[in-house]
């Protein structure tokens, strides 16, 4: 046997918090190899792609030609983003959340654990590994999106933007899932707690952000701006407030009323919102859509649409409700201060998405944290069901 | 060695380790002690906290007292610092079934801090003493039991430890590989390794240690422990043909005897040394007792295990 020399093992005297990038590089590519030449990688990879392509298809052949939207490809563009975000949401975990305790259940763990490697670079190797296995996935399906915003007229930075966003959200899935794969001991466990965190985040804020509206509701007083009278067909006026009938209309224009109403009060639950991955990635897409002087043109393309619902929300309910535009002409009518004012109020908010992504980002580190602290080694308290080796 | 010159004295040693899993005390009072070229056998029964104690000799689980020392250093307050100083070879087999063997092991030499080259060297440097060579570029999930004791093995080595410590590693292993590691474990100590090994092939040990720790409970049995051995050593069997009463003529003798089964054909006798052995044998010989076996009664410490087993019932 041959003497060889640890020296360098000497100089790695560190602790559990220590990382390298050669140690985490060691890591991944240990990961990547193990679990990849062990799952059909291929055959995951070419049905991801069959499906987003069916996806493009479908939607270029159903919706392609529709105008009405910011343009004919941009419902293609916007739903084929969500379909891949809701598909790589799916992807991601399935390498990360069964990675720490499957080694440990299958005894490759502890193996590792003993050598110089530090309990970060084993952590960050497999989470770099399983990133860079979703990225795949997402590289895969850039060409369908380069193609889906060909035809949407949304501008260059909507697909760069999109695509980084798409990224950043996969590692923090795959960061959860990690996370799950070194607390719970059993596979199935953490599998089922990731799958609920990715639902959690994507699907029960959204109904958490609804069934909150009880909670919030407060009585609201909303200024209703009508005209005095509307007319039918034969020209005989009515009263807009009573439906009365009304022979001898006097002072026509525009009137307003006041009413009480429990309104949602949705600028205390807007950041359950921002917490949504697809919220997230459609509120930091740029569109270009244009927010014309007219108070009822909302924006047109299906991303921007999103952005500009979550952004109201956050300014809680309209408190002036105008119906005053002409019944007999199309004519823009003028806005009404508080209406102008409100505007401006959404002019000016702060984007959504950083807000999303840093809470995104501090769930990502928390469960980084955590495996980390779950590998460290020698263990003090193991929790029920799990061995060291 | 280069790194073998500090006279450290004792390579692995523990001092009063205890650890429990919840209500469960696993190790109630281990202590033990190997010097550099010695191989310690750490033996007991199923469940009597030998792998928990070599976890934490490892430096993979905090005791919850007691002191450890390997290679002179504190895994406990060092961690890396120390472990690159020990081998482990887990009673689990782990193996990577995508990597081969050759990319197992150059990966666990890298883990420990080796360049690329030296480390794919040293693999099959490993590999060869290891007897797995022509697997070199196979995937370990094709490998047999055995194969895979073998690589775990080939993994504990690969930097060159001054400690190692092997949890079961003969088990599931062939008689031929069983004598390679025999000659492999004395080889690593002439070459100046600390080893601890527990096994339940017995037997093998009695050939490849220098010395054993009894454990019992959760604790490692002491001095008693060795004189148990000690007396197991000078334990003989006598066994003539059928028909004979060997006991009559022990008796006739006043040589105190203890039964072997119900035959009276056999008995064991405790010798004080080898040239009181070849005394009584002349004189059995002489009394036209018709001998077929004379000879030490076994393992030792599989005698001495057993003793102690009863010994706790």
């Amino acid at each position: 046997m041959t003497a060889i020399d640890i020296s360098t093992g000497e100089t790695r005297q560190r602790g559990a918090w220590r990382p390298s990038l050669s140690g985490i590089l060691l890591v991944a590519q240990l990961e990547l190899r193990q679990r990849i030449r062990s799952t059909r990688w291929k055959w995951a990879l070419a049905v991801f792609v069959a499906l987003v392509g069916a996806v493009t298809l479908l939607l270029e052949s159903t919706v392609g030609g529709e105008m009405f939207y910011g343009g004919p490809g941009d419902v293609v563009f916007g739903v084929l983003v969500f379909f891949v975000l809701f598909l790589g949401l799916l992807v991601s975990p399935t390498l990360s959340a069964t990675s720490i305790n499957g080694d440990n259940k299958d005894g490759t763990l502890a193996p590792l654990q003993v050598t110089a490697l530090s309990a970060i670079e084993i952590v960050l190797g497999k989470l770099l590994a399983a990133w860079a296995a979703s990225l795949a996935f997402l590289a895969l399906s850039i060409p369908f999106m380069v193609w889906g915003f060909v035809g949407s007229g949304a501008p260059v930075g909507a697909v760069i933007v999109t695509v980084l966003v798409l990224a950043v959200e996969l590692l923090v899935v795959c960061a959860i899932g990690l996370g799950w794969s070194a607390i719970a001991s059993r596979t199935a466990a953490s599998a089922v707690l990731s799958y609920v965190s990715v639902a959690t985040l994507s699907v029960l804020t959204l109904v958490f952000f609804g069934l909150s509206f009880v909670l919030v509701s407060e009585p609201t007083t909303v200024r209703y701006y009508d005209q005095q009278y509307y007319y039918d067909e034969t020209g005989q006026a009515y009263d807009s407030w009573t439906g009365e009938r009304v022979d001898d209309p006097t002072a026509d224009g525009c009137t307003f009323r006041e009413e009480t109403w429990d309104q949602p009060h949705t600028e205390r639950t807007w950041w359950l919102l921002a917490a949504n991955p697809f919220v997230i990635v459609a509120d930091a897409a740029p569109s270009n859509d244009v927010v014309s002087d007219s108070r009822y043109e909302s924006p047109q393309t299906m991303l921007g649409s999103i952005k500009y619902a979550v952004r109201s929300a956050r300014l809680g309910p309209e408190t002036v409700v105008n119906y005053c535009y002409g019944y007999d002409s199309y004519e823009e009518p003028e806005l009404l201060p508080e209406e102008l004012e409100r505007r401006e109020r959404l002019a000016g908010l702060s984007a959504v998405w950083p807000w999303g992504l840093a809470f995104h980002g501090l769930l990502a580190a928390g469960a980084i944290v955590l495996a980390v602290r779950r590998l460290e080694v020698p263990h003090g308290r193991l929790s029920p069901g799990t061995r060291v080796a | 060695m280069s790194h073998m010159e500090v006279d450290r004295g004792l390579a692995l040693e523990a001092r009063g380790l205890r650890r429990a899993f919840g209500t469960v005390q696993a190790v109630v009072d281990a202590s033990l002690a190997v010097p550099p070229g010695h191989v310690t056998a750490l033996i007991g029964p199923n469940g009597c906290g030998k792998t928990t104690l070599m976890l934490m000799l490892a430096g993979l689980l905090r005791p919850d007292g007691g002191e450890v020392s390997v290679a002179g250093r504190d895994p406990l307050a060092e961690g890396a610092a120390a472990r690159v100083h020990l081998g482990w070879m887990p009673d689990v087999l782990g193996t990577w079934d995508s990597l081969t063997c050759e990319e197992t092991l150059t990966t666990f030499g890298r883990a420990y801090g080796l360049a690329r080259e030296p480390a794919r060297a040293r693999a099959f440097d490993l590999l060869r003493t290891v007897h797995l060579s022509e697997y070199a570029s196979q995937p370990a999930r094709v490998l047999s039991r055995g194969q895979k004791q073998r690589l775990s093995l080939a993994r504990a080595l690969v930097h060159d430890p001054e400690v190692l410590i092997l949890d079961e590693p003969a088990s599931g292993l062939d008689p031929r590989s069983r004598i390679e590691l025999r000659e492999l474990v004395r080889a690593l100590a002439a070459d100046g390794k600390a080893i601890l090994i527990s096994s339940h092939v017995l037997s093998e040990l009695d050939e490849m240690v220098d010395s054993a720790v009894f454990m019992s409970k959760g604790a490692t049995l002491g001095a008693d422990a060795d004189a148990v051995v000690e007396k197991a050593r000078r334990r003989w069997l006598i066994t003539a043909l059928p028909g004979t009463d060997v006991r009559a003529v022990l008796g006739d003798l006043g040589r105190p005897w203890e039964p072997v089964g119900d035959a009276p054909e056999r008995a064991a006798v405790h010798v004080v040394d080898e040239a009181d052995a070849a005394a009584l044998l002349a004189v059995l010989v002489g009394a036209e007792v018709p001998l077929i076996a004379f000879g030490p009664a076994g393992s030792a410490l599989e005698q001495a295990y057993l003793t102690m087993e009863e010994d706790r019932r």
